[in-house]
């Protein structure tokens, strides 16, 4: 019957769809070949075997808020290793937690907080897996641990001919340079160790300066005062105060640890009406962007002497700043500077961004200690990060004038001694990546070597290899 | 008039369309990349449905309710052939212009025949035959809908779709026995 033509015809072109696998910028959707959920490392050890002995490709992912394709690959086998997510040994006693690493660092609060525990090093939020947070080598708020690199006892890995290792400082030492800001080229990270700390209760200090003071009240009032335990600042990209007026907000240690109790509880998004529709307004205007700025600073000043637990500090909002828009999207490009260089690399910042039409929404900014322990390591010195939030279209028009606009950024950081971070769109030409992070060849040179058949691949890695 | 037939064709066909509504909603939602779109795809079925109503209205009367649900049920169950393979807004919008179509069609049929009945038997229950017959339909579409909750944690959304486009197909021919039986 026709209707049976018809269903055949239907079939077999279903069966033909490629599936898209898209990052959180949006910038680069593209035809993979399936994605698998991780169960059991065997499975895993399986499929890693099988796509070395058939050509097969592999990528990782895990909540995939890297931004340049670093979790998926044209007509390759996605890997996702959010299912893969059991905490597996606990000691309180000796500060020690073992994860898969598909566990986002929110289930790993929840467990912890009740032992008065919390994590040394993570993001802002803790909405992201443990997995791609090493993978990405990220740094967060904390100012006293160092990076995340100090924080892993050891880890299991899977490496890319399909063996599984132990990689600590004393087994395997040489993987973990490669592993940790590795974005999933060097094999799967199985199961991690990591170090915890207690938990603190800090109160909350807030302070609005100039820009050009920052670097010296960070100096005397921030890093050598060992009770600020965390901190971050913001800087304005509202017209009237553009690249002048910034806010810092830091996190010292309460006099009264016996309130932590009190404020134990760990928090939850709250309603976001209002933050949302601020943010909206900016993205629109100047007058938004004015607004926005003033609003959030006034509510961020009145924050100065309230109390908050370190894990609350690790677990900030973030799901008032989805946004759904036909034809746009928002993407993040972060840079590092000196700490010394801060003053004049803003005023050169300043001077490239007065001149485009580029729709900057935010940009924040934090301190990362000195730490080359990673092969692609952005923290040569001890520098201070801005990470910088970008409205605009997913046309390609529009992503080559915000190539040209980062690229410029890029240039003004690597004059000064910069670099910028990695897991995001490849705005960066291949001779900036070089400037950046002089050890890349050397790191695509041995992941080289160590996956002869090119098991485990990226777009990162087809963009710059 | 064989209304138990009707009756067991419309439940099919309201159970198939509870069984992939979410669903496609859900689609719609992946393809299109925004509310506005979203918007459209909806607006777009009911502006087609409103401009076929006075058409099908009187299609009800010249060829009679049985064919207009034909039409309807083999319809839909070729559109949900469609949904799956559909990509980009521009198919989306196809299919919710011919879902709005096929739809005004549904309602006029089911609410001709529904009076046509009454009209026919000169019912003076009107309102009893009318709450039997949605009992009856929406009963079915409840079952419909919670064990669709079970079978999504087995079958794909395509499957979900392919599963409709048979049950439609099915109360096509549930629909076109009738007439057999009427003719004999």
């Amino acid at each position: 019957m026709i209707y049976g033509l018809f269903f055949i015809l239907s079939v077999t072109i279903f069966q033909r769809q490629p599936i898209f696998a898209e990052d959180a910028g949006k910038l680069l959707p593209t035809a993979i070949k399936e994605i698998r959920p991780a169960s059991t490392a065997v499975s895993l050890e399986k499929w890693v075997k099988s796509a070395n002995e058939h050509h097969g490709k592999l990528s990782v992912a895990g909540m995939q808020h890297s931004q340049g394709g670093h979790t998926y690959y044209p007509g390759a086998t996605m890997i996702d290793m959010k299912s893969y997510n059991r905490i597996l040994d606990y000691k309180p006693d000796e500060r020690l937690i073992t994860v898969q690493s598909g566990v986002t660092w929110e289930q790993i609060q929840r467990k912890i907080n009740p032992d008065g525990l919390a994590l040394r090093v993570t993001q802002s939020q803790a909405i992201f897996t443990v997995g791609g947070s090493l993978s990405a080598n990220i740094h967060g708020r904390d100012i006293r641990f160092g990076s995340i690199y100090n924080t892993v006892q050891s880890l299991r890995l899977l490496t890319p001919t399909g063996q599984i290792i132990v990689v600590s400082r004393t087994k395997n030492p040489e993987w973990l340079p490669n592993v940790i800001g590795g974005y999933s080229l060097y094999g799967i990270i199985l199961d991690v160790t990591l170090k915890l700390t207690s938990d603190e209760l800090y109160q909350i200090e807030t302070k609005e300066m100039s820009a050009e003071k920052y670097p010296a009240y960070f100096a005397e009032q921030v890093l050598r005062d060992d009770a600020v335990r965390m901190h971050m600042a913001r800087i304005s990209v509202a017209p009237d105060t553009f690249f002048n007026e910034m806010y810092v907000i830091n996190y010292r240690l309460a006099e009264n640890q016996l309130l932590l109790d009190k404020h134990r509880e760990l928090h939850h998004e709250r309603i976001i009406a209002l933050p949302k529709a601020l943010l909206g307004f900016s993205r629109y205007s100047e007058k938004g962007k004015e607004l926005f700025w003033q609003i959030q600073k006034d509510y961020m000043l009145n924050k100065g002497g309230d109390y908050i637990t370190r894990n609350n500090v690790m677990r900030s909002e973030s799901e008032f700043m989805e946004y759904e828009q036909a034809g746009r999207t928002e993407v993040l490009s972060e840079l590092f500077i000196p700490v010394s260089k801060f003053t004049v690399f803003v005023r050169d910042l300043k001077a490239i961004l007065r001149k485009e039409q580029f729709n900057l929404l935010n940009i924040t900014i934090r301190y990362v200690e000195k730490d080359e322990q990673a092969t692609l390591s952005y923290a040569k010195e001890d520098m201070f990060a801005l990470v910088l939030l970008i409205n605009q279209g997913t046309g390609q028009h529009e992503i080559m004038e915000t190539r040209e606009v980062v690229q410029k950024m890029i240039d003004a950081a690597l004059v000064h001694g910069g670099s910028y971070y990695l897991p995001y769109y490849p705005y960066a030409s291949k001779e900036q990546l070089r400037k950046a992070y002089p050890n890349i060849d050397e790191f695509f040179k041995q992941k080289q070597t160590i996956d002869p058949n090119e098991v485990f691949v990226n777009l990162f890695y087809k963009e710059y290899k | 008039m064989d209304y138990h037939r009707f009756l067991r064709a419309q439940s099919i066909m309201i159970s198939a369309g509870s069984v992939v509504f979410p669903f496609y909603l859900l689609f719609i939602r992946n393809v299109g990349e925004s509310f506005s779109q979203f918007g459209w795809a909806y607006g777009l079925f009911t502006l087609m449905s409103a401009c076929s109503f006075p058409f099908i209205g009187r299609m009800a009367d010249a060829v009679g309710e049985r064919n207009l649900l034909l039409l309807y049920t083999w319809g839909m169950a070729l559109v949900m052939l469609l949904i799956p393979i559909a990509g980009g807004i521009w198919a989306i919008y196809a299919i919710q212009i011919l879902m709005g179509f096929l739809g005004a069609v549904q309602k006029t049929a089911e609410k001709s025949a529904l009076s046509r009945q009454a009209y026919e038997k000169r019912h003076t229950d009107i309102g009893k035959s009318i709450g039997h017959y949605h009992l009856w339909t929406s009963v079915w579409s409840a079952a419909a809908i919670i064990v669709t909750g079970y079978l999504i944690d087995f079958l794909t959304i395509g499957s979900i779709f392919y599963l409709a486009s048979f049950m439609y197909a099915y109360a096509g021919i549930t629909l076109a026995g009738r007439a057999k039986q009427l003719a004999d």
